[in-house]
């Protein structure tokens, strides 16, 4: 009753007036939101731009005039665009182990009736529970060249030498995989909940396996989860710093390692204000490249 | 849109090629269940229920939620696995097989439309799965699309579909795929009271024109008495009595059938003694608070034997030279009818519908007449 009352209401046409005062008081709602994001996202952000356009200078943050030269350095150099190269890889490899391992707990996690549903959700979430630098240290702990994980190995007799489990690419990827998950799992959770059970069933009754249904049904209705879950985790794992310093050691650098030592440690301000433009960019492409290729995945569940 | 079907590309398509042996869509099998039992967890939601289907007949399960219907219906589709007794599809036994490999159509409370697929795409995905070759898939969806008269929706997807158009939707993907059974678990409880009423009809005929033996499942009796063939009420668990519809009303096995469909009479009494038959039913006399009530049953049942004679309101008429008197205690009109509590001899309450042209107030005495060959006894 409610329900059509309301959608009559909805198609009637407005007075223009009152219509106009429904978008101003709309304003008002969303100009705390407005407020926020400018003062602490666009004005920092238009800082680092414009410092970034600015010449290095000795003494302070930035010298006067513009140039440009920082972004052709951050482009030109080899070794940055290395860097780069690193940084978007390990993105490139996180994102879909996260995917891969978080799935089937999310499947899980939506489907469950237990009442233990509660406690899993917790220990989904118990990586974020700990702070980063504590949770780095506990891999340091697991995966240093006497660690736990090498001793029992050694120990059970499956290797002979201990394996280089960190300050490489391994333990970082183990480190972010561990704490990226929650993020995969909670976007996932929510899709896979919102699927009709029924339509599996729907699906088995016309003929389709235990396999094809999951690969032609729950798959693709678990689409928005899955772009939701990927772009979080590859967006956050090109801006992770911590792990990548505790567990990367020497040899992984990564964007953000490079450009924190430019800001703290040679006072490079505009230069790293530059390289985290650069980094920045590149990931605004890659995900905007990637909603572009899957757009067609997305067509119907809208 | 349910009154007049067009004539179906189905029986097009029968007539235009002479080259099958034998109609395509005819799917008339016997479906037979034995001595099902299902337990969740400490509780039987089914105890040792039988029942067998004749070829291309629509049997409903009616009862009330919880009376174990859905859950033998989920047996019989393989979504769920009973703890005893076995489902054979003419003769072979299916109890074991997932339900992939069980070769039914289901149509599902909330339609269960994949919501990422086209119509056309949702009635292919069966087809798919069945290696169905491309040009025979597209003529088939055609035909179904044709017999539930979608054919201009074939593009659109679910969300863009109203609700008795999604049911033919989810109806047209389970005929589509040719099943030996159709299986329907309340497809009409989600739609408004008018489109349930024509849906009725449209999924009757269309069951008849296909041929197809179905199973529905329902707790809408009214629903159960126009579509089926023969209805199964089911009661905590049990098959409490399974016969065509006017029998399911007109004469309940058991007191809790009678109380279940419609509403009853019951009257309690003992068989006085047997009186001349008439018709294919034996004829009792049986001695009640009311007096000496006329009733029917199936076989002569011995004098001195306690029964209850079930006589629906509509069956007992106020009639000047009725043989029991009684007093209105109210009277409540209700539009087409007007019904009256009447308080009758011995303490027994009637209740008595009638026209609302013989209304009666309440606080008035009148006699009643039971309409001959309505009182039915059911041995306590």
């Amino acid at each position: 009753m409610d329900h059509s009352v309301m959608s009559v209401a909805d198609t009637l046409p407005l007075p223009r007036a009152s219509r106009r005062a429904a978008g101003r008081s709309a304003f008002w709602l969303i100009a705390p939101a407005l407020v926020l994001i400018g003062v602490f996202l666009v004005l920092p952000y238009m800082n680092i731009v414009l410092m970034s356009l600015r010449p290095p200078a000795v003494g302070a943050p930035y010298g006067g005039g513009f140039t440009v030269a920082n972004y052709a350095h951050a482009l030109g150099d080899s070794y940055l665009l290395g860097v780069l190269a690193d940084t978007l890889l390990l993105g490139f490899i996180v994102t879909p182990i996260c995917l891969i391992l978080g799935y089937p707990v999310a499947y899980q996690l939506a489907r469950t009736r237990s009442r233990w549903g509660g406690l899993l959700y917790v220990l989904v979430l118990s990586p974020l529970l700990v702070g980063v630098v504590v949770r780095s240290f506990g891999w340091l702990i697991l995966l240093s060249g006497n660690g736990v994980v090498n001793r029992l190995l050694l120990d059970l007799g499956w290797i002979h030498t201990g394996l280089q489990l960190m300050n490489n690419r391994v333990g970082v990827t183990i480190a972010l995989v561990h704490v990226f998950l929650p993020f995969m799992i909670l976007p996932l959770v929510g899709v896979i909940q919102s699927i009709d059970p029924s339509v599996e069933s729907a699906a088995r009754s016309l003929g389709a396996s235990r396999l094809r249904t999951f690969l032609r049904v729950v798959l693709p209705l678990s689409w928005p989860g899955i772009q939701a879950g990927t772009v979080l985790v590859f967006v956050l794992t090109l801006s992770a710093y911590v792990t990548p310093v505790m567990l990367g050691g020497a040899q992984v650098k990564t964007m953000s390692v490079l450009v924190v030592q430019n800001l703290i440690d040679n006072f490079q301000w505009p230069a790293g204000a530059a390289q985290a433009l650069v980094l920045t960019a590149c990931g605004m492409a890659v995900v905007a490249l990637y909603a572009r290729l899957t757009r067609r995945l997305s067509k119907g569940l809208a | 849109m349910s009154a007049v079907l067009p004539a179906s590309g189905l029986a097009a398509t029968r007539e235009g090629d002479s080259t099958l042996a034998r109609p395509r869509s005819r799917r008339m099998t016997r479906l037979a269940i034995e001595g099902l039992r299902k337990d969740f967890g400490g509780s039987t939601a089914i105890h040792a229920l039988d029942l067998a289907t004749r070829e291309g007949e629509f049997i409903s399960l009616l009862g009330p939620s919880g009376c174990g219907k859905t859950t033998t219906l989920r047996c019989v589709a393989g979504f769920e696995f009973p703890d005893q007794g076995r489902v054979y599809i003419d003769g072979e036994d299916i109890t074991a097989l997932p339900p992939e490999r069980r070769d039914i159509g289901m149509v599902f409370q909330n339609y269960a439309l994949f919501p990422h697929l086209t119509v056309r795409r949702n009635l292919a995905f069966g087809l798919e799965m069945r290696g169905v070759p491309k040009e025979q898939m597209a003529r088939r969806i055609d035909e179904v699309l044709a017999m539930v008269q979608l054919t201009a929706l074939a593009e659109r997807y679910p969300r863009q579909l109203s609700g008795g158009q999604q049911q033919r939707v989810a109806l047209a993907r389970a005929l589509v795929i040719e099943p030996r059974l159709l299986l329907l678990d309340e497809p009409l409880a989600n739609l408004d009271a008018v489109l349930r009423e024509d849906m009725r009809v449209f999924i009757r005929e269309l069951q008849q024109r296909v041929g197809i033996t179905t199973l529905y499942v329902t707790h809408d009796q009214a629903e159960a008495m126009v579509m089926s063939d023969r209805v199964a009420v089911m009661l905590g668990g049990r098959l409490q009595q399974f016969d065509v519809p006017e029998a399911i009303y007109l004469r309940p096995r058991s007191v809790d059938v009678a109380r279940f469909i419609g509403r009853s009479n019951l009257i309690e009494g003992r068989v006085h003694e047997l009186l001349p038959p008439t018709g294919v039913r034996v004829r009792h006399a049986v001695q009640t608070a009311l007096g000496m009530v006329e009733g029917e049953y199936d076989d002569a049942l011995a004098p001195g034997r306690t029964v209850q004679i079930a006589i629906r309101p509509e069956a007992i008429h106020f009639d000047a030279g009725g043989p029991y008197q009684g007093a209105v205690k109210a009277s409540y009109f209700l539009g087409s009818t007007v019904e009256h509590t009447v308080e009758c001899a011995g303490g027994q309450t009637l209740l008595v519908q009638t026209a609302p042209g013989q209304r009666r107030a309440a606080g008035t005495q009148g006699a009643l007449a039971f309409e001959a060959g309505h009182a039915w006894i059911i041995p306590s």
